[in-house]
């Protein structure tokens, strides 16, 4: 079915569509799970740097649209939390399964975190706020937990196509 | 990575500069993922219906029972507010004031928050084809919600008032504070009066009784035995029981937080500012809103030393957390208006 990357845009699309309505509704905690972010950093653990950069770059874009901030700033995070997912094979040989889910919680609530220091740094101030620590905490547990399912998805999604 | 980096800042620059095609990108975009949006959130439906009943039942049954108290309580003071809003809206037009009620307006269905847990706006389903234009005040039946940041066919994005980006003029009406005072050597049960605290002591009610032209009569006077007269020191200025108003800096502070309002002068005229006095919008031709939309109430004055003048937080009177329909007023300041 077409290449990666057209696979890519169309889950991302649903992904897209499923965060702006059930997890955008359900908050546990006030706070919203970022799937898209957490599905951005799985393509990092799995493909590595690269591939995950692009991927992320592609999800960020998708979600950029969708948000009132300027258009980049969640590529630009997205893009850079999946380009450090991408080097887990540095610190752990053989990475399993729980290893990958760790790194998705832990990357994936520093992705978080560094999207209001992007969004200051184009003077879009005041987001540092006490609530970005609970944000930090709940995203790592959230992270670890629904990693096993985009895992597969994310795999399906960025396999090498047998023709082109 | 440099070649990521490098793209993102790309499209940062360009859609902070306001380029057409980074605007273009987000429409086709939006046009495209619309549909997918509309299919999820039916899709997605009775997880989420699920997911309130299990998380809010008790909280909407409390507030349910909370809710009709309130108005049974309210719909007596409806009546009659309804009708000092009317002579206050003749009253204004007679004297060529503006009024909200001369303002045209649109309705719109709000149809999705921001996905996101740094950005407090919301999307509604009405766009520059019902005329709504960037900056206009949106409100609810409550008060103001925010203002109108982003616009396209049929859809705008609204910053809510409690975005740390979110800025506006406002007004805080300070009733003046009032004291119970009691006049002794007079029957306890006529001799309560309410007075204002704020005294103008260049104006003083005379003590002397005063007189008339008709004979045996003397103003103020009854059949029942005179009493002495009390030589009173109380002193009443003209229209002192009207509200005191100053203006300040409504600012919001993002998400859990309420927002504040600064730079508010310390006047003596204005006395201390208190706890519940409502807060409007100050209006003016520069400002995005026009005047005496009702904001919130002040919840807490946190005073500062020196000249910098009290820091007040503000209960903000519409439930942002639960935005169904709001009004977005097609209002421009005429420095915003340009000539036909």
């Amino acid at each position: 079915m077409g290449s990666r990357w057209t696979r890519l845009v169309l889950v991302s699309l649903i992904l897209l569509g499923i965060q702006t309505t059930v997890f955008n509704d359900m908050r546990p905690f006030n706070v919203m799970i970022p799937v898209m972010l957490l599905f951005a950093v799985s393509a990092g653990t799995l493909y590595g740097s690269e591939i995950g950069a692009i991927a992320g770059l592609i999800i960020g874009v998708m979600y950029d649209c969708v948000l009132s901030t300027p258009l980049g700033l969640a590529s630009l995070v997205f893009g850079a939390a999946a380009y450090a997912a991408g080097l887990l094979p540095f610190f752990v040989r053989e990475p399993t399964w729980w290893t990958r889910a760790i790194t998705i919680g832990i990357v994936g609530a520093v992705g978080e975190l560094a999207f209001p220091l992007a969004q200051s740094m184009v003077g879009l101030s005041g987001q540092f706020q006490p609530h970005v620590a609970g944000v930090f905490a709940f995203v790592i547990v959230v992270g670890m937990l629904v990693a096993p399912l985009l895992l597969p998805v994310c795999r399906w999604t960025l396999k090498e196509s047998i023709v082109g | 990575m440099a070649l990521l980096v490098l793209t993102s800042i790309i499209l940062v620059t360009l859609d902070l500069q306001g380029s057409a095609a980074t605007k273009s990108l987000r429409s086709v975009f939006g046009a495209v993922f619309r549909p997918i949006e509309s299919v999820a959130r039916v899709v997605t439906r009775p997880a989420t219906n699920a997911w309130f009943g299990i998380t809010h039942y008790n909280d909407v049954t409390a507030e349910n029972e909370l809710l009709r108290e309130k108005i049974a309580q309210q719909e007596g003071a409806a009546v009659a507010a309804a009708a000092s809003v009317r002579l206050s809206q003749e009253l204004l037009a007679l004297n060529g004031l503006p009024t909200l009620a001369g303002i045209n307006s649109v309705s719109a269905q709000v149809i999705g928050d921001s996905p996101s847990n740094f950005v407090q706006s919301v999307e509604i389903d009405q766009g520059t084809e019902s005329g709504i234009k960037v900056g206009m005040p949106v409100l609810n039946a409550a008060g103001l919600v925010g203002k109108i940041t982003q616009v396209f066919a049929n859809r705008a994005v609204v910053m809510l008032i409690t975005d740390p980006q979110y800025a506006l003029s406002v007004k805080i009406i300070n009733a003046p504070k009032t004291t119970t005072t009691t006049v002794p050597n007079q029957d306890p049960g006529s001799t309560v009066v309410s007075v204002p605290e704020t005294i103008d002591p260049q104006i003083t009610v005379p003590t002397v009784p005063a007189t008339s032209n008709i004979p045996g009569f003397t103003p103020g006077t009854t059949a029942a035995p005179r009493t002495p007269i009390i030589s009173s020191s109380l002193t009443i200025p003209p229209g002192s029981n009207i509200s005191v108003r100053e203006t300040g800096i409504l600012e919001g502070r993002g998400v859990g937080r309420v927002p504040t309002v600064r730079f508010v002068d310390a006047a003596q005229r204005f006395g201390v500012v208190q706890t519940g006095s409502p807060i409007v919008t100050a209006g003016g031709s520069l400002s995005l809103a026009p005047p005496d939309i009702v904001v919130g109430t002040v919840s807490r004055v946190k005073e500062r030393l020196g000249t910098a003048g009290p820091l007040l937080e503000i209960d903000i009177v519409a439930d942002l957390s639960n935005l169904s329909f709001v009004r977005i007023l097609l209002y421009q300041p005429i420095t915003e208006r340009t000539a036909p």
